[in-house]
């Protein structure tokens, strides 16, 4: 029986002689493997996706472990230690399934990153100032990122890839379920809470929406869609989010902070025109929060070197 | 109720609720029981005077996994969907210490297959699930959950996991 985890072992170390012939593979339900020798192009496009993948489970997973302190309550923490460990867990098997791609090595990856000369997503560039904001980040983010890793999952080409995102993904969606039970206490809490989950959600609404990405190239012009990486156009994605959220966040009395957000004839919900300025200082590091976050993690990465070389003595 | 009650024979009562229970996927493998997992411990039904009650006993993966909570709600939502119960209590029980042989067969297949997940051979030694080369090699103690450790295939390149 085919399974996700079956490889086909007669397909190990194929070759195509163009790239036409490799997108008629593609195509047909192909799914590479490590051992194929497949274009550069796809290559550096998959490398480049996964990393970004990796470094956002890295960064966004410290962020996690700053709440651990300060999450109100032993079942919070509790919640939040095991969250921390996903995200780092999650970044850790991304990055060795990118690095196996020999387009970087691991300790590449993470020096770029810690140096400032990688990217992750825009919403790990921002300071989340209250307890609300770590429920936004739950109920939100968490919920944008989740809707296009299942995108990617639905179809995704390279093989590796698509078996470490079945678990990803699995696990988000149990994320997403303590975000909405931690979001429905805010919600039905006292009038200071509902009040500071308001303010948290009019920092986070528009970061949350920006997660998607402008929209991609139309038809076939973008290679990660072409090439079956992502299954789904940035706008589609970012569409049905929003037709979710939205009535889900007015039902609890919220106001989403978009004055031109509107309905259509067919209930549809448009949000107003995007500014794409903060996504692209996120993009180049000159987000909100970034140097700070970027010279957290590259602290951390100093400090534990005496684990590593330890490790290395060890072996 | 209490004649519904004495119309189904006990046992059949039982295998209502441990169907109920069976019903519950885990939060972490949304296709797979918490019975084929191995949680369940013990399961009893009773008649009370607030009418029939069904006590499920579970034990956690892991102490301090996240998912309690969940699961116990979970199991309590399904069992008292049932005409036949009035009330669920669910306990998580101190013992035995779960460990990864209460795993059923259909659990092993559908994590090796579809989760890339698996367990350790008697001999401790590692089968891969995507190529079956038996040349698996452990990278790190943990994983995402504490209930896996990670290891890599050389012969595939893929990274397996391994429930612990």
């Amino acid at each position: 029986m085919e399974t996700l985890a079956t490889i086909d072992r007669q397909a190990h170390g194929r070759r195509w002689a163009d790239l036409d012939e490799f997108q008629a593979f593609i195509d047909g339900g192909g799914m590479v493997e490590p051992g194929d020798d497949m274009p550069q192009e796809y290559r550096d496009e998959v490398f480049r996706f996964i990393e970004f993948h990796a470094n956002s489970e890295l960064m966004g997973g410290l962020t996690e472990r700053d709440w651990i302190p300060h999450a109100p309550g032993l079942r919070l923490k509790q919640i939040f230690l095991a969250k921390t460990q996903d995200e780092i867990g999650h970044a850790h098997l991304l990055y060795m399934v990118a690095a196996d791609m020999g387009v970087k090595t691991r300790t590449e990856m993470l020096e770029q990153l810690f140096d400032g000369r990688s990217r992750f997503h825009n919403v790990f560039h921002y300071q989340a100032v209250t307890w609300a904001d770590q429920v936004a980040i739950a109920f939100l983010v968490d919920a944008a990122a989740f809707a296009s890793q299942r995108a990617v999952f639905a179809e995704c080409t390279y093989g590796p890839y698509k078996r470490v995102l079945k678990r990803i993904v699995a696990e988000e969606g149990f994320h997403m379920r303590h975000g909405e039970e931690m979001l429905l206490r805010l919600a039905t809490g006292t009038p200071t809470q509902h009040e500071m989950f308001q303010e948290a959600l009019t920092r986070w609404w528009w970061p949350a929406v920006q997660l998607f990405g402008p929209d991609s190239p139309p038809g076939d012009a973008d290679p990660l869609i072409r090439w079956k990486i992502k299954s789904e156009r940035n706008e589609n994605l970012r569409q049905a989010y929003v037709q979710k959220y939205v009535p889900l966040l007015h039902g609890y009395g919220f106001e989403i902070p978009d004055p031109d957000l509107s309905q259509d004839a067919d209930g549809k919900w448009q949000p107003g025109e995007i500014d794409w300025e903060p996504l692209k200082a996120t993009m180049r590091q000159g987000g909100p929060d970034s140097k700070r976050r970027i010279a957290t993690a590259a602290a951390n990465w100093a400090d534990t070197a005496w684990v590593r070389e330890a490790l290395e003595l060890a072996r | 109720m209490s004649a519904l009650v004495e119309a189904d024979a006990p046992s059949e009562i039982d295998d209502r609720v441990r169907a109920a229970v069976a019903a519950v996927p885990d939060p972490e493998y949304p296709d797979v029981s918490i019975v084929d997992l191995g949680l369940l411990e013990s399961l009893t039904v009773t008649e009370t005077a607030d009418g029939v009650v069904a006590s499920v006993g579970l034990i956690p993966t892991f102490s301090g996994c996240p998912a309690l909570d969940m699961i116990a709600g979970d199991v309590r939502e399904s069992v008292e969907r049932l005409d036949v119960v009035d009330r669920c209590d669910v306990t998580w029980l101190a013992g035995p210490v779960w460990e990864s042989t209460r795993l059923t067969g259909a659990a092993r297949t559908r994590l090796a297959d579809d989760y890339t997940v698996v367990l350790r051979r008697k001999d401790s030694s590692l089968l891969c699930p995507v190529c079956g080369s038996d040349a698996v090699i452990d990278q790190a103690m943990v994983g995402p959950t504490r209930c896996r450790s990670v290891a890599w295939c050389p012969s595939c390149r893929n990274p397996v996991e391994v429930m612990r």
